[in-house]
């Protein structure tokens, strides 16, 4: 019998409450940006912080409004941005254009909430543009932008570590200067250790999918995931994983999941799969193929062991290990920040195709893959980088594997037929390799 | 006593319903019909025609075997569909059927292209099929034979006496008709413009082809393997020989027979 | 006589932009190293100083979608070209092929080069800044320079010491003065040299050994300089945007059905290779190289001022349209980049502000001549007021 995640109710709510304060709550300060940065330093401002992040908004309002989330991109494209530009960019500069928003709660709220500051990232060249673009509709939003490096291994390089924390200590100097508020080195190190530990919860419940059954599927991974990606520097969001965490440890320990019926296990590389795809997931699911592993969902905001005596692993990080973290300096707790963010496995193979290959066989390997996935989102520059495509060549020969181009939120993008022959395909080639054919 | 079947094969594709009768190892005989958009209706008249051609009468059949991407379409008693065998499949096994020297074949469709790679007994070992780009190969070479004013095979003949390598927009087929009709307005031979065509499909096709080991003996399939332009093209992208199976349009159909344990 | 000269440098310097496969033979046949780069942000210095030949990899303008099997159909036709090559083994006499972290496209070609063709162990992915504008970018870029000239050393197996670096520095900033003197010439009433000739000139520059470039180019200033020049026809018209080395498309421009110049072309292909220098005589040449780098105008990928989010290439552009003062304005980008248009969409109303017509034309590997003449002259008709 499937088993139904009681931590749920406390990660939607957690969610929603996010996203209705950045909307709603009298006073504070507005936040906007990537949440690919590093999400700390905006809470040493204060405790009337409110964040609103352009890649998770834009994925959970096109599963809760698609309607409204059409109109934006339309707005967008006849804005200017392109038919082949990324469609969570259209669709959040969209919501500025039409001067309205809507949330997970279904909640459409006319009049666009003005950031006071946007603090991102450069995670591709296109999302390169997106703050500046929301910032020149918006007026002029004070904006400030970490150059992250990423690549393989980042994280153990002083180099790379340094220029990162060195971009972070001046960003707090701006975030005072902008804001007019004092930094409070207090409020800021509880936000690093909890933005740490939420990582590494994070990583430490994707890794108990190695375990046969999986406890979760993609479908519940990626509804689990929004605070991690939202908002992961809170009290809160800690002890929601903290339970998380506990509860999905137990379906382990009692072999249950929350799709029982495993047949075939699917490492998955793209974005969320299920928001885009439920008639993909349907095919899947009728033949007990559930994906089991994504890069996409475990690798943005979670942590693992990554490199290890140059061979990858999603060994998880034992969450004790961030208790004992020396974050007695301001720069300290910058540089564990720096390192923690450069750790993602999302971090580093979006720079180093390498890394990315590496971290794929691992994956394969380590949650005993019956097929390889790749349905990378078109004009999603990250998704496609480093050679999804070029995975299929690495790939095909060893494990079943499929590819075929769709996108998470555009209707007009996706290939539905196609993707519906080719997750067809990939169930009969699964079945017979198990069978000892293809 | 004689054990051997008599059954039909139907191949619902985008563009074309092919059938074809098959006793034993003997192709009776083969019908196609545009599909249009009516994928039963092109069933039921691509089967009439077979019976016709075969000579026989469908009580005699001891079924019907449905492939093609619109093979859900045809189940039920209406045409006594008896079995239903994904294109992929059916491919693998009808390739096999035609020449059973053969380990890969590459079926160049209406909509779709595929390649599928298998063993010594046509069972399916891997398969690779087209992305969304590239859709439509085999519809937009019968557009551009249609622009010019000729056949599909008058166009393969006119590709075949090209001097000049010319280029169009690779992007899409609109893009690159657009770009044909372009040049030729603009003098360019006839001839390099339907290479250039032809190089264009092939090269979708050669692209996804090499994900696949390619294991010789390689054979082509569906209608654009009839096209030598097209099979020049393609022993030089994949830096293979290629041959084409007799039939080419029908092997899916054959392969759904031979499938249903037909074709002995 | 002199025109014939100045002709032939011009000929021999697009022969070489039209063919750098066969450059790069002939540097092979002389015993020289070479490398290819795939983004102008590859400090060039560094090989330079070391002995070897930094060219960059251009397109072959030949339509083929072999690479569809290896980089994703929504990538730009410059990076699946470039890819193309080094599958073809177009460029297998290359000692080295480098790229810096900067857009994903070309990321891509890199990836192709290294993976399927064979470039595996001659090869470099060079760490540079996302973001140009940081505060500490400089010290990272010293710091990565660093790295790649121990590399470097490594694969010459020599050392390559300040005074290399500071010869080829000066070296270079020659270049770049030479060239920008070219593209003087094109501000004024009546220029001895048109603009698709400057930028064949600059675009075989990418692909030379510099000091033979500037051998060439000081002979072809020389001849120029005693030209009377000829009155730039028409309407002056800049072309801003993404890498564009299609010559034939600069042709276009001036043979419409109106007399037309091309007067600036700000793009990695031409004038935004060159338009900076290299601080000389410093103590630190990484550090004075990354000073020069982060001195370029900036490339929309990485162009985000922080603290304000500005693009700084707009104040470039700006300054360009006030000192070569343009009728019109022509925005180019490969189709499915993604940086430049969205650039577009926040220049356009600045130039439209400044009340110059503009138009946008989307590149691909073979572009659509009669449809792009339509567009063109309509933009002309707009600026000259011409009505039916």
């Amino acid at each position: 019998m499937a088993y139904n995640i009681t931590t749920w109710g406390d990660v939607k709510n957690y969610q929603t409450n996010c996203y209705r304060n950045y909307l709603f709550a009298p006073g504070g300060l507005r936040c906007m940006g990537s949440t690919w940065s590093p999400l700390a330093p905006l809470k040493g401002l204060g405790d009337d912080i409110h964040v609103i992040g352009g890649e998770p908004h834009s994925a959970s309002a096109a599963g809760t409004v698609p309607a409204e989330c059409r109109e934006d991109i339309i707005a967008a494209e006849t804005g200017g941005l392109g038919f082949h530009s990324c469609s969570y960019l259209k669709l959040f500069v969209g919501e500025v254009i039409r001067d309205k928003i809507a949330i997970t709660d279904k909640t459409i709220k006319d009049g666009y909430p003005r950031p006071d500051v946007i603090w991102t990232t450069h995670l591709c060249s296109q999302h390169s543009k997106w703050y500046q673009e929301v910032s020149r509709r918006l007026g002029g939003v004070p904006m400030y932008a970490i150059d992250m490096i990423g690549g393989g291994n980042a994280e153990k390089d002083p180099k790379i570590v340094n220029y990162v924390s060195d971009q972070i200590e001046a960003g707090i100097e701006w975030l005072q200067r902008v804001t007019g508020r004092e930094f409070s080195d207090e409020l800021f190190v509880k936000a690093v250790r909890n933005e740490i530990k939420v990582l590494v919860l994070w990583g430490n419940i994707c890794a108990l999918n190695m375990h046969s059954p999986a406890p979760l599927d993609e479908r519940r991974l990626i509804a689990l995931f929004p605070p991690a990606v939202v908002d992961r520097t809170t009290d809160e969001s800690v002890r929601i994983y903290e339970k998380l965490l506990k509860e999905v440890k137990h379906m382990v320990e009692n072999g249950e999941s929350v799709a029982p019926d495993q047949r075939f296990r699917i490492v998955y590389f793209g974005i969320a799969h299920t928001y885009g795809h439920p008639e993909m997931a349907r095919i899947l699911r009728d033949v007990g193929a559930e994906i089991v592993a994504s890069v996409y969902t475990f690798g943005t905001c979670g942590n693992f062991k990554g490199i290890v005596n140059g061979k990858w692993t999603w060994e998880p990080i034992d969450p004790a290990w961030v208790d004992e973290l020396d974050l007695s300096t301001r720069r300290k707790a910058i540089t564990e920040l720096s390192k923690i963010v450069l750790g993602w496995p999302t971090w580093q193979g979006v720079r180093s195709y390498w890394a990315l290959e590496e971290m794929a066989k691992a994956m394969v390997t380590e949650y005993k893959a019956d097929g390889l996935l790749l349905a990378p989102s078109r004009s999603c520059e990250t998704d496609f980088r480093n050679g999804y495509i070029a995975m299929q060549r690495i790939f095909k020969n060893q494990i079943p594997t499929i590819e075929y181009d769709t996108d998470q939120v555009d209707v007009r993008k996706m290939d539905l037929p196609g993707a519906q022959r080719k997750t067809e395909l990939f169930v009969h080639l699964m079945e017979a390799h198990k069978k000892g054919g293809a | 006593m004689n054990n051997e079947k008599l059954l039909a094969g139907l191949d619902a594709g985008h563009i074309n319903t092919k059938a074809v009768i098959m006793k034993g190892r003997d192709i009776l005989g083969y019908a196609t019909v545009p599909t249009a958009c009516d994928a039963m209706s092109a069933a039921r008249s691509a089967l009439n025609d077979v019976l016709k051609s075969a000579g026989i009468s469908g009580g005699e059949l001891d079924g019907v075997v449905a492939t093609g991407i619109f093979r859900d379409a045809l189940a039920g008693p209406v045409l006594n569909v008896v079995a239903s065998v994904p294109e992929y499949v059916a491919d693998a096994k009808g390739a096999f059927f035609l020449n059973n020297k053969s380990r890969t074949v590459i079926d160049i469709g209406g909509n779709v292209h595929k390649a599928m790679s298998y063993d010594e007994k046509g069972n399916l070992l891997d398969v690779i099929q087209n992305d969304k780009c590239a859709d439509g190969l085999g519809i937009f070479y019968t557009g551009i034979a249609k622009l010019l004013g000729i056949s599909e095979d008058e166009l393969s003949q006119l590709a075949l006496k090209s001097t000049k390598r010319v280029s169009v927009a690779i992007q899409c087929a609109l893009a690159a008709e657009s770009e044909a009709i372009d040049l030729m307005c603009q003098g360019v031979d006839a001839a390099d413009v339907a290479d250039a065509i032809t190089r264009y499909i092939v090269e979708r096709v050669a692209a996804m082809s090499t994900y696949l080991p390619l294991t010789e003996e390689i054979v082509a399939a569906g209608g654009l393997a009839r096209s030598q332009a097209v099979v020049n093209h393609l022993q030089r992208l994949i830096k293979h020989e290629v041959s084409v199976v007799s039939l080419p349009e029908y092997v899916g159909a054959i392969g759904a027979v031979v499938s249903h344990g037909g074709g002995k | 006589m002199e025109k014939k000269g100045r002709d032939a440098i011009i000929e021999r310097f697009r022969h070489i932009a039209e063919n750098t496969p066969e450059y790069v033979r002939s540097l092979k046949e002389k015993g020289r190293l070479s490398a290819g780069y795939m983004c102008t942000h590859v400090p060039e210095e560094i090989l330079y100083a070391a002995g070897i030949v930094p060219l960059r990899i251009l397109t072959s303008h030949e339509s083929q979608a072999m690479t569809r099997g290896y980089i994703h159909e929504t990538y730009c036709s410059f990076s699946h070209d470039c890819a193309y090559q080094g599958l073809k083994g177009d460029y297998d006499h290359l000692d080295l092929i480098v790229t810096s972290s900067s857009c994903i496209h070309m990321g891509e070609a890199f990836n192709v080069w290294v993976r399927f063709a064979g470039f595996q162990d001659k090869s470099y992915l060079m760490q540079y800044p996302h973001i140009i504008h940081t505060k500490p970018a400089g010290g990272f870029m010293a710091e990565s320079f660093k790295q790649f000239k121990e590399f470097v050393e490594k694969l010459t197996k020599r050392s390559v010491t300040d005074n290399d670096l500071e010869e080829a520095i000066k070296v270079y900033n020659h270049n770049r003065r030479l060239l920008k003197r070219l593209w003087e010439f094109l501000r004024h009433d009546r220029p001895p040299i048109t603009g698709p000739e400057v930028a064949a000139v600059t675009l075989a520059s990418q692909v030379m050994d510099k000091k033979e470039c500037n051998g060439m180019l000081e002979q072809l200033i020389e001849r120029l300089e005693a030209e009377p020049g000829q009155a730039a026809p028409g309407v002056r018209l800049m072309v801003t945007g993404g890498a564009c080395d299609d010559l034939g498309l600069f042709d276009l421009m001036e043979h419409l059905r109106y007399d037309t110049s091309i007067i600036f072309i700000d793009s990695c292909t031409a004038a935004r290779y060159f338009w900076f220098e290299v601080p000389e005589g410093r103590h630190d040449k990484l550090e004075a190289l990354a000073e020069g780098y982060i001195g370029k105008i900036p490339c929309p990928a990485k162009d985000t001022v922080p603290g304000t989010g500005e693009k700084k290439r707009f104040r470039f552009v700006q300054q360009f349209i006030e000192d070569f003062k343009p009728d019109g304005v022509i925005f180019l980008y490969q189709r499915f980049c993604s940086p430049q248009p969205m650039d577009v969409v926040a220049l356009k109303p600045i130039v439209d502000k400044l009340g110059i017509p503009s138009t946008e034309l989307e590149l691909d590997t073979t572009v659509p001549k009669a449809q792009f003449q339509t567009q063109l002259e309509a933009l002309v008709e707009i600026i000259k007021g011409v009505t039916p």
